[in-house]
Protein backbone atom coordinates (compact mmCIF):
# COMPACT_ATOMS: atom_id res chain seq x y z
CA UNK A 1 0.00 0.00 0.00
CA UNK A 2 2.33 2.61 1.10
CA UNK A 3 4.79 1.56 -1.83
CA UNK A 4 1.15 2.24 -4.21
CA UNK A 5 1.25 5.65 -2.23
CA UNK A 6 4.33 6.82 -3.00
CA UNK A 7 4.22 5.77 -6.82
CA UNK A 8 1.41 7.91 -6.85
CA UNK A 9 3.23 11.28 -5.47
CA UNK A 10 6.03 11.06 -7.61
CA UNK A 11 3.51 10.67 -10.56
CA UNK A 12 1.14 13.30 -9.89
CA UNK A 13 4.34 15.50 -9.08
CA UNK A 14 5.92 14.78 -12.44
CA UNK A 15 2.38 15.44 -13.85
CA UNK A 16 2.59 18.57 -12.26
CA UNK A 17 5.21 19.81 -14.04
CA UNK A 18 4.22 19.05 -17.64
CA UNK A 19 0.82 20.60 -17.58
CA UNK A 20 -0.05 24.01 -17.58
CA UNK A 21 -0.68 27.21 -20.42
CA UNK A 22 3.36 26.72 -21.57
CA UNK A 23 4.24 23.19 -23.24
CA UNK A 24 6.91 21.57 -21.94
CA UNK A 25 8.53 18.66 -23.53
CA UNK A 26 10.29 15.95 -21.84
CA UNK A 27 13.63 17.13 -24.28
CA UNK A 28 13.21 20.27 -22.48
CA UNK A 29 12.91 19.56 -19.46
CA UNK A 30 15.78 16.73 -19.32
CA UNK A 31 18.15 19.76 -20.66
CA UNK A 32 17.30 22.03 -18.54
CA UNK A 33 18.03 19.68 -15.58
CA UNK A 34 21.21 18.93 -16.86
CA UNK A 35 22.02 23.14 -16.46
CA UNK A 36 21.14 24.24 -20.45
CA UNK A 37 19.45 27.71 -19.54
CA UNK A 38 16.30 27.71 -21.27
CA UNK A 39 13.11 28.97 -21.00
CA UNK A 40 11.50 25.74 -19.97
CA UNK A 41 13.91 25.96 -16.85
CA UNK A 42 12.92 28.84 -15.77
CA UNK A 43 9.34 27.55 -15.77
CA UNK A 44 10.25 24.50 -14.01
CA UNK A 45 12.54 25.60 -11.55
CA UNK A 46 11.14 29.19 -10.65
CA UNK A 47 6.93 28.26 -10.90
CA UNK A 48 6.19 24.54 -11.13
CA UNK A 49 8.49 22.69 -9.51
CA UNK A 50 8.08 25.39 -6.01
CA UNK A 51 5.03 25.10 -6.71
CA UNK A 52 4.27 21.52 -7.05
CA UNK A 53 6.47 20.99 -3.82
CA UNK A 54 4.46 23.42 -2.02
CA UNK A 55 1.22 21.65 -2.93
CA UNK A 56 3.10 17.91 -1.94
CA UNK A 57 4.50 19.30 1.58
CA UNK A 58 1.31 21.44 2.68
CA UNK A 59 -1.32 19.02 1.65
CA UNK A 60 0.15 16.52 3.75
CA UNK A 61 0.48 18.81 6.33
CA UNK A 62 -3.06 19.47 6.48
CA UNK A 63 -4.53 16.02 5.86
CA UNK A 64 -2.13 14.87 9.47
CA UNK A 65 -3.23 18.21 11.00
CA UNK A 66 -6.95 16.83 10.38
CA UNK A 67 -6.24 13.28 11.32
CA UNK A 68 -4.66 14.81 15.27
CA UNK A 69 -7.72 16.68 15.50
CA UNK A 70 -10.47 14.13 14.87
CA UNK A 71 -8.21 12.11 17.08
CA UNK A 72 -7.97 15.05 20.05
CA UNK A 73 -11.62 15.67 19.70
CA UNK A 74 -12.59 11.86 18.94
CA UNK A 75 -14.18 12.77 15.84
CA UNK A 76 -14.16 11.95 12.35
CA UNK A 77 -15.37 15.53 10.99
CA UNK A 78 -13.27 17.52 12.90
CA UNK A 79 -10.56 19.49 10.72
CA UNK A 80 -8.19 22.28 10.62
CA UNK A 81 -10.96 24.26 8.78
CA UNK A 82 -14.27 23.15 9.63
CA UNK A 83 -13.37 24.19 13.22
CA UNK A 84 -12.84 27.65 12.44
CA UNK A 85 -8.58 26.72 12.55
CA UNK A 86 -8.02 27.81 9.34
CA UNK A 87 -9.96 30.93 9.05
CA UNK A 88 -8.57 32.17 12.91
CA UNK A 89 -4.99 31.91 11.44
CA UNK A 90 -6.06 33.64 8.42
CA UNK A 91 -7.13 36.69 10.23
CA UNK A 92 -4.16 36.96 12.35
CA UNK A 93 -1.77 36.48 9.64
CA UNK A 94 -4.22 39.42 7.44
CA UNK A 95 -3.68 41.91 10.86
CA UNK A 96 0.04 41.03 10.57
CA UNK A 97 0.02 41.86 7.03
CA UNK A 98 -1.70 44.95 7.41
CA UNK A 99 -0.17 46.65 10.39
CA UNK A 100 3.70 45.39 10.19
CA UNK A 101 3.37 46.95 6.56
CA UNK A 102 4.36 49.86 8.04
CA UNK A 103 6.75 49.18 10.70
CA UNK A 104 8.89 46.48 8.98
CA UNK A 105 7.87 46.15 5.79
CA UNK A 106 7.35 42.58 3.68
CA UNK A 107 6.93 40.02 6.24
CA UNK A 108 9.50 37.14 6.37
CA UNK A 109 8.09 33.37 5.93
CA UNK A 110 8.55 32.05 9.23
CA UNK A 111 6.44 35.24 10.80
CA UNK A 112 4.26 34.72 8.50
CA UNK A 113 3.83 31.29 10.05
CA UNK A 114 3.67 32.82 13.60
CA UNK A 115 1.48 34.87 12.72
CA UNK A 116 -0.97 31.92 11.73
CA UNK A 117 0.21 29.54 14.22
CA UNK A 118 -1.01 32.16 16.96
CA UNK A 119 -4.52 32.63 14.97
CA UNK A 120 -4.78 28.93 15.16
CA UNK A 121 -4.30 28.30 18.36
CA UNK A 122 -6.57 31.50 19.48
CA UNK A 123 -9.53 29.83 17.69
CA UNK A 124 -8.64 26.22 18.88
CA UNK A 125 -8.97 27.70 22.10
CA UNK A 126 -12.16 29.22 21.49
CA UNK A 127 -13.32 26.01 20.13
CA UNK A 128 -11.69 24.04 23.00
CA UNK A 129 -14.46 25.82 25.35
CA UNK A 130 -17.05 24.84 22.80
CA UNK A 131 -16.20 21.49 23.53
CA UNK A 132 -16.83 21.55 27.03
CA UNK A 133 -20.03 22.52 26.31
CA UNK A 134 -21.64 20.59 23.84
CA UNK A 135 -20.53 17.01 23.42
CA UNK A 136 -22.35 15.98 20.29
CA UNK A 137 -20.00 15.91 17.31
CA UNK A 138 -22.37 17.81 14.69
CA UNK A 139 -22.48 20.63 17.26
CA UNK A 140 -19.22 21.00 17.87
CA UNK A 141 -18.58 21.02 13.83
CA UNK A 142 -21.45 23.92 13.79
CA UNK A 143 -19.88 25.82 16.47
CA UNK A 144 -16.47 25.73 14.53
CA UNK A 145 -17.89 26.90 11.31
CA UNK A 146 -19.29 29.53 13.01
CA UNK A 147 -15.81 30.85 14.35
CA UNK A 148 -14.74 30.14 10.64
CA UNK A 149 -17.35 32.92 9.37
CA UNK A 150 -17.05 35.59 12.06
CA UNK A 151 -12.91 35.39 11.38
CA UNK A 152 -13.75 35.52 7.84
CA UNK A 153 -15.93 38.56 8.44
CA UNK A 154 -13.38 40.34 10.23
CA UNK A 155 -10.69 39.92 7.61
CA UNK A 156 -12.85 40.64 4.75
CA UNK A 157 -13.59 43.88 6.82
CA UNK A 158 -9.83 44.74 7.65
CA UNK A 159 -9.27 43.89 3.39
CA UNK A 160 -11.74 46.74 2.77
CA UNK A 161 -10.10 49.35 4.82
CA UNK A 162 -6.44 48.49 4.19
CA UNK A 163 -4.33 50.01 1.96
CA UNK A 164 -4.44 48.29 -1.21
CA UNK A 165 -0.37 48.31 -1.15
CA UNK A 166 -0.22 46.06 2.00
CA UNK A 167 -2.71 43.88 1.13
CA UNK A 168 -0.90 43.23 -2.95
CA UNK A 169 -1.45 39.45 -2.64
CA UNK A 170 -4.05 39.42 0.25
CA UNK A 171 -6.77 38.94 -1.87
CA UNK A 172 -5.74 36.02 -3.44
CA UNK A 173 -4.64 34.60 -1.00
CA UNK A 174 -7.38 34.66 1.58
CA UNK A 175 -9.11 32.19 -1.38
CA UNK A 176 -6.37 30.32 -1.09
CA UNK A 177 -3.82 29.06 -3.66
CA UNK A 178 -0.88 27.34 -4.00
CA UNK A 179 0.71 29.36 -7.19
CA UNK A 180 3.54 32.34 -6.31
CA UNK A 181 5.51 30.14 -4.47
CA UNK A 182 9.13 30.58 -4.38
CA UNK A 183 11.95 28.10 -3.38
CA UNK A 184 12.60 29.91 -0.47
CA UNK A 185 9.28 29.27 0.83
CA UNK A 186 9.34 25.82 0.34
CA UNK A 187 12.71 25.58 2.25
CA UNK A 188 10.94 27.87 5.21
CA UNK A 189 7.44 24.97 4.61
CA UNK A 190 9.77 22.09 4.79
CA UNK A 191 11.42 22.91 8.22
CA UNK A 192 7.96 23.44 9.85
CA UNK A 193 6.13 20.37 8.15
CA UNK A 194 9.39 18.22 8.94
CA UNK A 195 9.10 19.11 12.81
CA UNK A 196 5.45 18.97 12.79
CA UNK A 197 5.41 15.13 11.27
CA UNK A 198 8.41 13.96 13.04
CA UNK A 199 6.39 15.21 16.32
CA UNK A 200 3.64 13.67 15.27
CA UNK A 201 5.24 10.22 14.52
CA UNK A 202 6.48 10.17 18.19
CA UNK A 203 3.30 10.50 19.70
CA UNK A 204 2.08 7.65 17.33
CA UNK A 205 1.74 5.08 20.40
CA UNK A 206 -0.01 6.84 23.30
CA UNK A 207 -2.28 8.22 20.33
CA UNK A 208 -3.21 4.47 19.83
CA UNK A 209 -3.87 4.39 23.44
CA UNK A 210 -5.81 7.22 23.35
CA UNK A 211 -7.69 6.16 20.86
CA UNK A 212 -9.56 3.58 23.33
CA UNK A 213 -10.30 6.68 25.53
CA UNK A 214 -8.76 8.87 27.96
CA UNK A 215 -9.64 6.70 31.32
CA UNK A 216 -8.03 3.83 29.42
CA UNK A 217 -5.21 5.71 27.80
CA UNK A 218 -4.52 7.20 31.46
CA UNK A 219 -4.72 3.87 33.15
CA UNK A 220 -1.83 2.74 30.70
CA UNK A 221 0.38 5.12 31.78
CA UNK A 222 -0.31 8.24 29.05
CA UNK A 223 -0.02 11.45 30.25
CA UNK A 224 -3.01 12.76 29.05
CA UNK A 225 -2.59 16.56 29.66
CA UNK A 226 0.72 16.31 27.69
CA UNK A 227 -0.93 14.57 25.00
CA UNK A 228 -3.40 16.87 24.25
CA UNK A 229 -0.96 19.81 24.89
CA UNK A 230 0.91 18.30 22.05
CA UNK A 231 -2.07 17.04 19.66
CA UNK A 232 -2.90 20.76 19.68
CA UNK A 233 0.22 22.69 19.13
CA UNK A 234 1.01 19.98 16.37
CA UNK A 235 -2.20 20.29 14.43
CA UNK A 236 -1.65 24.38 14.70
CA UNK A 237 1.61 24.10 13.67
CA UNK A 238 0.86 21.73 10.57
CA UNK A 239 -2.12 24.15 9.74
CA UNK A 240 -0.91 27.24 10.18
CA UNK A 241 1.89 26.04 7.85
CA UNK A 242 -0.23 25.54 5.25
CA UNK A 243 -2.22 28.95 5.62
CA UNK A 244 0.50 31.24 6.02
CA UNK A 245 1.06 30.25 2.28
CA UNK A 246 -1.66 28.42 0.65
CA UNK A 247 -4.42 30.67 2.88
CA UNK A 248 -7.50 28.13 3.93
CA UNK A 249 -8.03 25.20 2.07
CA UNK A 250 -10.96 23.17 2.70
CA UNK A 251 -11.75 20.04 3.28
CA UNK A 252 -8.39 18.19 3.00
CA UNK A 253 -8.35 17.79 6.52
CA UNK A 254 -11.27 15.58 6.81
CA UNK A 255 -11.49 14.05 3.68
CA UNK A 256 -8.08 12.37 3.36
CA UNK A 257 -7.94 10.70 6.57
CA UNK A 258 -11.16 8.78 6.08
CA UNK A 259 -10.19 7.59 2.31
CA UNK A 260 -6.71 6.16 4.05
CA UNK A 261 -8.94 4.69 7.04
CA UNK A 262 -11.16 3.17 4.14
CA UNK A 263 -8.15 2.06 1.96
CA UNK A 264 -6.20 0.87 4.29
CA UNK A 265 -8.94 -0.97 6.84
CA UNK A 266 -7.15 0.15 9.92
CA UNK A 267 -6.53 3.34 12.62
CA UNK A 268 -3.13 2.24 13.45
CA UNK A 269 -1.57 5.64 14.24
CA UNK A 270 1.76 4.16 13.16
CA UNK A 271 0.28 3.66 9.61
CA UNK A 272 -2.04 6.31 9.98
CA UNK A 273 0.26 9.22 9.98
CA UNK A 274 2.29 8.10 7.40
CA UNK A 275 0.07 7.52 5.11
CA UNK A 276 -2.45 10.59 5.76
CA UNK A 277 0.42 12.76 5.12
CA UNK A 278 1.08 10.47 1.69
CA UNK A 279 -2.49 10.79 0.65
CA UNK A 280 -2.71 14.44 1.62
CA UNK A 281 0.20 15.22 -0.92
CA UNK A 282 -1.37 13.29 -3.68
CA UNK A 283 -4.79 15.14 -2.87
CA UNK A 284 -3.39 18.44 -2.67
CA UNK A 285 -1.31 18.24 -6.25
CA UNK A 286 -3.83 16.55 -8.10
CA UNK A 287 -6.72 19.21 -7.05
CA UNK A 288 -4.00 21.71 -7.47
CA UNK A 289 -3.14 20.30 -11.18
CA UNK A 290 -6.98 20.72 -11.47
CA UNK A 291 -7.06 24.24 -10.45
CA UNK A 292 -4.71 25.38 -12.99
CA UNK A 293 -5.46 23.74 -16.08
CA UNK A 294 -9.19 23.06 -16.54
CA UNK A 295 -9.63 26.78 -16.99
CA UNK A 296 -6.28 27.84 -18.16
CA UNK A 297 -5.30 30.08 -18.15
CA UNK A 298 -7.87 31.48 -15.44
CA UNK A 299 -6.81 29.69 -12.11
CA UNK A 300 -9.82 28.58 -10.09
CA UNK A 301 -9.11 28.71 -5.91
CA UNK A 302 -7.58 25.37 -4.70
CA UNK A 303 -10.23 24.92 -2.00
CA UNK A 304 -12.65 25.24 -4.86
CA UNK A 305 -11.15 21.96 -5.88
CA UNK A 306 -10.83 20.20 -2.63
CA UNK A 307 -14.24 21.40 -1.09
CA UNK A 308 -15.87 19.46 -4.56
CA UNK A 309 -14.05 16.17 -3.96
CA UNK A 310 -13.53 16.60 -0.35
CA UNK A 311 -17.07 17.84 0.78
CA UNK A 312 -19.23 14.92 -0.35
CA UNK A 313 -16.82 12.57 1.52
CA UNK A 314 -17.87 14.17 4.62
CA UNK A 315 -21.58 14.17 3.63
CA UNK A 316 -20.90 9.91 3.54
CA UNK A 317 -19.20 10.31 6.78
CA UNK A 318 -22.36 11.39 8.58
CA UNK A 319 -24.82 9.42 6.86
CA UNK A 320 -22.22 6.40 7.53
CA UNK A 321 -22.18 7.73 11.15
CA UNK A 322 -26.26 7.93 11.53
CA UNK A 323 -26.56 4.45 10.41
CA UNK A 324 -24.06 3.19 12.46
CA UNK A 325 -26.61 4.46 15.57
CA UNK A 326 -29.50 3.51 14.78
CA UNK A 327 -28.27 -0.02 14.37
CA UNK A 328 -25.52 0.11 17.68
CA UNK B 1 -5.50 -9.92 57.20
CA UNK B 2 -2.13 -9.94 56.61
CA UNK B 3 0.13 -10.13 53.65
CA UNK B 4 -2.31 -7.83 52.30
CA UNK B 5 -1.30 -6.45 48.36
CA UNK B 6 -3.64 -3.72 48.45
CA UNK B 7 -5.41 -2.19 51.52
CA UNK B 8 -7.18 0.99 52.39
CA UNK B 9 -7.46 3.18 55.91
CA UNK B 10 -9.69 5.45 56.91
CA UNK B 11 -10.24 6.44 52.72
CA UNK B 12 -12.19 9.64 51.56
CA UNK B 13 -13.29 9.61 48.27
CA UNK B 14 -14.91 11.94 46.26
CA UNK B 15 -15.02 14.67 43.29
CA UNK B 16 -12.87 18.45 43.53
CA UNK B 17 -12.94 18.92 47.54
CA UNK B 18 -16.70 17.35 48.00
CA UNK B 19 -16.08 13.64 50.25
CA UNK B 20 -19.24 11.10 48.47
CA UNK B 21 -18.17 8.18 50.61
CA UNK B 22 -15.76 8.30 53.01
CA UNK B 23 -14.03 5.52 55.99
CA UNK B 24 -13.61 3.19 53.45
CA UNK B 25 -11.64 0.56 54.80
CA UNK B 26 -10.37 -3.31 53.03
CA UNK B 27 -7.32 -5.28 52.23
CA UNK B 28 -6.91 -7.83 49.67
CA UNK B 29 -4.49 -10.63 49.35
CA UNK B 30 -3.37 -11.60 45.45
CA UNK B 31 -5.45 -13.84 44.11
CA UNK B 32 -8.67 -12.89 46.33
CA UNK B 33 -11.37 -11.05 45.14
CA UNK B 34 -12.95 -7.98 46.98
CA UNK B 35 -16.88 -6.92 45.65
CA UNK B 36 -18.13 -3.75 46.85
CA UNK B 37 -21.85 -3.94 47.02
CA UNK B 38 -24.72 -1.23 47.55
CA UNK B 39 -27.45 1.58 46.53
CA UNK B 40 -27.03 3.20 43.19
CA UNK B 41 -25.03 6.72 43.84
CA UNK B 42 -23.73 5.22 47.38
CA UNK B 43 -19.65 6.08 45.78
CA UNK B 44 -19.07 2.14 44.62
CA UNK B 45 -17.35 3.79 41.81
CA UNK B 46 -16.10 6.96 43.31
CA UNK B 47 -14.25 4.03 45.42
CA UNK B 48 -12.67 2.53 42.29
CA UNK B 49 -11.94 5.08 40.12
CA UNK B 50 -9.96 6.51 43.42
CA UNK B 51 -8.40 3.33 43.82
CA UNK B 52 -7.07 3.49 39.85
CA UNK B 53 -5.93 7.20 40.39
CA UNK B 54 -8.52 8.78 38.07
CA UNK B 55 -9.55 10.59 40.98
CA UNK B 56 -7.24 12.16 44.33
CA UNK B 57 -7.94 10.69 47.32
CA UNK B 58 -9.57 13.32 49.67
CA UNK B 59 -8.33 11.19 52.81
CA UNK B 60 -6.66 8.57 54.25
CA UNK B 61 -4.30 6.12 53.10
CA UNK B 62 -4.46 3.00 49.74
CA UNK B 63 -1.48 0.96 50.37
CA UNK B 64 -0.18 -1.31 47.64
CA UNK B 65 2.57 -3.74 48.30
CA UNK B 66 3.61 -2.31 51.53
CA UNK B 67 3.95 1.07 49.71
CA UNK B 68 1.97 4.05 49.74
CA UNK B 69 -0.13 4.66 46.71
CA UNK B 70 1.34 8.18 45.86
CA UNK B 71 5.07 6.63 46.24
CA UNK B 72 3.93 5.00 42.52
CA UNK B 73 4.82 7.16 39.04
CA UNK B 74 1.80 6.60 36.25
CA UNK B 75 4.41 4.31 34.69
CA UNK B 76 4.68 2.20 37.86
CA UNK B 77 1.31 2.19 38.35
CA UNK B 78 0.74 0.92 35.15
CA UNK B 79 2.21 -2.04 35.55
CA UNK B 80 0.97 -2.94 38.48
CA UNK B 81 -2.65 -2.10 38.43
CA UNK B 82 -5.14 -2.27 35.27
CA UNK B 83 -9.07 -1.49 34.92
CA UNK B 84 -12.32 -2.58 33.20
CA UNK B 85 -14.49 -0.28 32.90
CA UNK B 86 -17.85 0.89 32.53
CA UNK B 87 -18.03 3.23 29.53
CA UNK B 88 -18.22 1.86 26.81
CA UNK B 89 -15.30 2.30 23.84
CA UNK B 90 -16.55 2.24 20.49
CA UNK B 91 -12.38 2.55 18.55
CA UNK B 92 -12.58 3.03 14.78
CA UNK B 93 -11.37 0.12 12.73
CA UNK B 94 -9.57 -1.24 15.49
CA UNK B 95 -9.50 -5.16 15.96
CA UNK B 96 -10.31 -7.12 18.54
CA UNK B 97 -6.44 -8.10 18.59
CA UNK B 98 -5.26 -4.40 18.18
CA UNK B 99 -7.83 -3.43 21.64
CA UNK B 100 -6.05 -5.89 23.70
CA UNK B 101 -2.11 -5.09 22.36
CA UNK B 102 -2.86 -2.20 23.81
CA UNK B 103 -2.52 -3.46 27.45
CA UNK B 104 1.15 -4.00 26.27
CA UNK B 105 1.49 -0.06 26.40
CA UNK B 106 3.80 0.32 29.56
CA UNK B 107 6.14 -2.76 28.14
CA UNK B 108 6.90 -1.63 24.48
CA UNK B 109 9.09 0.87 23.24
CA UNK B 110 8.78 4.28 22.40
CA UNK B 111 6.64 3.35 18.62
CA UNK B 112 4.71 0.70 20.73
CA UNK B 113 5.88 -2.46 18.37
CA UNK B 114 5.44 -5.34 20.15
CA UNK B 115 8.63 -8.13 21.00
CA UNK B 116 7.70 -11.98 20.20
CA UNK B 117 7.39 -12.13 23.86
CA UNK B 118 4.77 -9.08 24.16
CA UNK B 119 2.82 -11.11 21.22
CA UNK B 120 3.12 -14.44 23.06
CA UNK B 121 1.23 -12.63 25.98
CA UNK B 122 -1.20 -10.69 23.89
CA UNK B 123 -1.84 -14.71 22.17
CA UNK B 124 -2.16 -16.24 25.52
CA UNK B 125 -4.56 -13.49 27.12
CA UNK B 126 -6.87 -13.75 23.65
CA UNK B 127 -6.72 -17.61 24.35
CA UNK B 128 -7.76 -17.65 28.01
CA UNK B 129 -11.10 -15.52 27.35
CA UNK B 130 -11.31 -17.83 24.35
CA UNK B 131 -11.41 -14.78 21.66
CA UNK B 132 -9.13 -16.21 19.49
CA UNK B 133 -11.96 -17.30 16.67
CA UNK B 134 -12.93 -13.43 16.86
CA UNK B 135 -9.50 -11.61 17.28
CA UNK B 136 -9.46 -10.47 13.58
CA UNK B 137 -12.87 -8.78 13.92
CA UNK B 138 -13.68 -5.13 14.07
CA UNK B 139 -14.10 -4.68 18.11
CA UNK B 140 -17.42 -2.76 17.39
CA UNK B 141 -18.74 -5.60 15.19
CA UNK B 142 -18.37 -8.07 18.46
CA UNK B 143 -21.29 -8.89 20.59
CA UNK B 144 -21.14 -7.20 24.46
CA UNK B 145 -20.45 -10.27 25.57
CA UNK B 146 -17.17 -11.06 23.47
CA UNK B 147 -16.05 -7.10 23.84
CA UNK B 148 -16.00 -7.16 27.51
CA UNK B 149 -13.66 -10.21 27.29
CA UNK B 150 -12.00 -8.29 25.11
CA UNK B 151 -11.54 -5.64 27.45
CA UNK B 152 -11.01 -8.32 30.27
CA UNK B 153 -8.13 -9.59 27.95
CA UNK B 154 -6.48 -6.00 27.37
CA UNK B 155 -6.35 -5.74 31.20
CA UNK B 156 -4.67 -8.71 31.97
CA UNK B 157 -1.89 -7.95 29.03
CA UNK B 158 -1.18 -5.23 31.43
CA UNK B 159 0.22 -8.33 33.76
CA UNK B 160 -1.74 -5.90 36.89
CA UNK B 161 -1.06 -7.33 40.33
CA UNK B 162 -4.53 -5.54 40.99
CA UNK B 163 -7.22 -5.62 38.62
CA UNK B 164 -10.33 -2.73 38.86
CA UNK B 165 -13.63 -3.58 37.82
CA UNK B 166 -16.63 -1.67 37.81
CA UNK B 167 -19.57 -3.21 37.34
CA UNK B 168 -17.97 -5.65 34.36
CA UNK B 169 -21.16 -8.09 34.54
CA UNK B 170 -23.60 -5.01 33.91
CA UNK B 171 -24.74 -5.18 30.78
CA UNK B 172 -24.47 -9.41 30.31
CA UNK B 173 -26.86 -11.81 30.07
CA UNK B 174 -26.46 -15.19 32.52
CA UNK B 175 -24.73 -17.63 30.44
CA UNK B 176 -21.91 -14.74 29.61
CA UNK B 177 -22.63 -13.30 33.56
CA UNK B 178 -21.43 -16.72 35.16
CA UNK B 179 -18.80 -17.23 32.55
CA UNK B 180 -17.16 -14.11 32.63
CA UNK B 181 -16.82 -14.31 36.57
CA UNK B 182 -15.87 -18.22 36.49
CA UNK B 183 -12.67 -16.27 34.15
CA UNK B 184 -12.31 -13.36 36.84
CA UNK B 185 -11.85 -16.35 39.45
CA UNK B 186 -9.43 -17.95 37.41
CA UNK B 187 -7.61 -15.20 36.62
CA UNK B 188 -7.71 -14.06 39.99
CA UNK B 189 -6.06 -17.44 41.01
CA UNK B 190 -3.71 -18.32 38.34
CA UNK B 191 -2.07 -15.18 38.28
CA UNK B 192 -2.59 -14.57 41.66
CA UNK B 193 -4.47 -10.95 41.17
CA UNK B 194 -5.97 -9.66 43.76
CA UNK B 195 -9.36 -8.31 42.49
CA UNK B 196 -11.64 -5.26 43.16
CA UNK B 197 -14.99 -4.94 41.68
CA UNK B 198 -18.31 -3.65 42.00
CA UNK B 199 -21.54 -5.58 41.03
CA UNK B 200 -25.29 -5.30 41.70
CA UNK B 201 -25.80 -9.27 41.41
CA UNK B 202 -26.15 -9.79 45.10
CA UNK B 203 -26.81 -13.65 43.83
CA UNK B 204 -23.08 -13.84 41.49
CA UNK B 205 -21.63 -11.60 44.47
CA UNK B 206 -22.14 -13.98 46.71
CA UNK B 207 -20.73 -16.88 44.88
CA UNK B 208 -17.63 -15.59 43.78
CA UNK B 209 -16.17 -12.95 46.20
CA UNK B 210 -13.85 -13.67 48.98
CA UNK B 211 -14.93 -10.31 50.83
CA UNK B 212 -18.04 -7.98 50.76
CA UNK B 213 -17.83 -4.12 51.49
CA UNK B 214 -21.00 -2.87 51.93
CA UNK B 215 -20.94 0.96 50.87
CA UNK B 216 -24.51 2.69 51.87
CA UNK B 217 -24.54 7.29 51.80
CA UNK B 218 -21.48 7.49 51.35
CA UNK B 219 -20.00 4.95 54.30
CA UNK B 220 -18.34 1.63 54.09
CA UNK B 221 -21.23 -0.28 56.75
CA UNK B 222 -20.07 -3.26 57.00
CA UNK B 223 -17.68 -5.64 55.49
CA UNK B 224 -16.77 -9.61 55.61
CA UNK B 225 -17.20 -12.98 54.09
CA UNK B 226 -19.80 -13.77 52.12
CA UNK B 227 -21.20 -15.99 54.85
CA UNK B 228 -21.38 -13.20 57.26
CA UNK B 229 -22.69 -10.37 55.07
CA UNK B 230 -25.41 -12.59 53.03
CA UNK B 231 -27.88 -12.59 55.78
CA UNK B 232 -31.59 -11.41 55.43
CA UNK B 233 -31.45 -8.73 57.63
CA UNK B 234 -27.94 -7.29 55.94
CA UNK B 235 -29.70 -6.70 52.56
CA UNK B 236 -33.27 -5.48 54.11
CA UNK B 237 -30.63 -2.77 55.87
CA UNK B 238 -28.68 -2.35 52.83
CA UNK B 239 -31.09 -1.80 50.29
CA UNK B 240 -33.83 -0.29 52.35
CA UNK B 241 -36.20 -3.20 51.45
CA UNK B 242 -39.34 -4.37 54.04
CA UNK B 243 -39.30 -7.69 55.08
CA UNK B 244 -42.69 -8.47 53.17
CA UNK B 245 -40.48 -8.08 49.54
CA UNK B 246 -37.53 -9.30 50.87
CA UNK B 247 -39.30 -12.50 51.18
CA UNK B 248 -41.46 -12.16 47.98
CA UNK B 249 -37.98 -11.70 46.10
CA UNK B 250 -35.86 -13.87 47.99
CA UNK B 251 -36.52 -16.62 49.21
Amino acid sequence: MFILLFIGVLLIFISNLFTGSADITFFDAVHAFFGEKNYAGDILFKIRIPRALAAMLLGGALSLSGYLLQTFFHNPIAGPFVLGVSSGAKLVVALAMIFSAGIFGTLSSAMLIFSAFIGSLISLGFVLIVSRKVKQMSMLVVCGVMIGYICSAVTDFLVTFANDSDIVNLHDWSMGTFSGTGMDDVKAIFVFVFFGFVGAFFLSKPIGAYMLGESYAKNMGVNIKLLRALLIILSGLLSSAVTAFAGPVSFVGIAVPHIIRVLFKTSKPLVMIPACFLGGSIFCMLCDMIARTVFAPTELSISTVTAIFGAPVVIIIMLKRKRGEMNG
Amino acid sequence: MDNAFISADKLAVGYGKKIIADNIEFSVQRGKILTLIGPNGAGKSTVLKTLAGYLKKLGGRVVIDGESSDKYSEKEMAKKLSVVLTERIKPELMTCREVVETGRYPYTGSFGILSENDNEIVDKAIETVSMRDFSGMYFDSVSDGQRQRVMLARAICQEPDILILDEPTSYLDIHHKIHFLELLRKLATENKIAVIMSMHELDFAEKISDYILCIKDGKAVLSGTPAEIFTAENIMELYDISENLYKKYFV
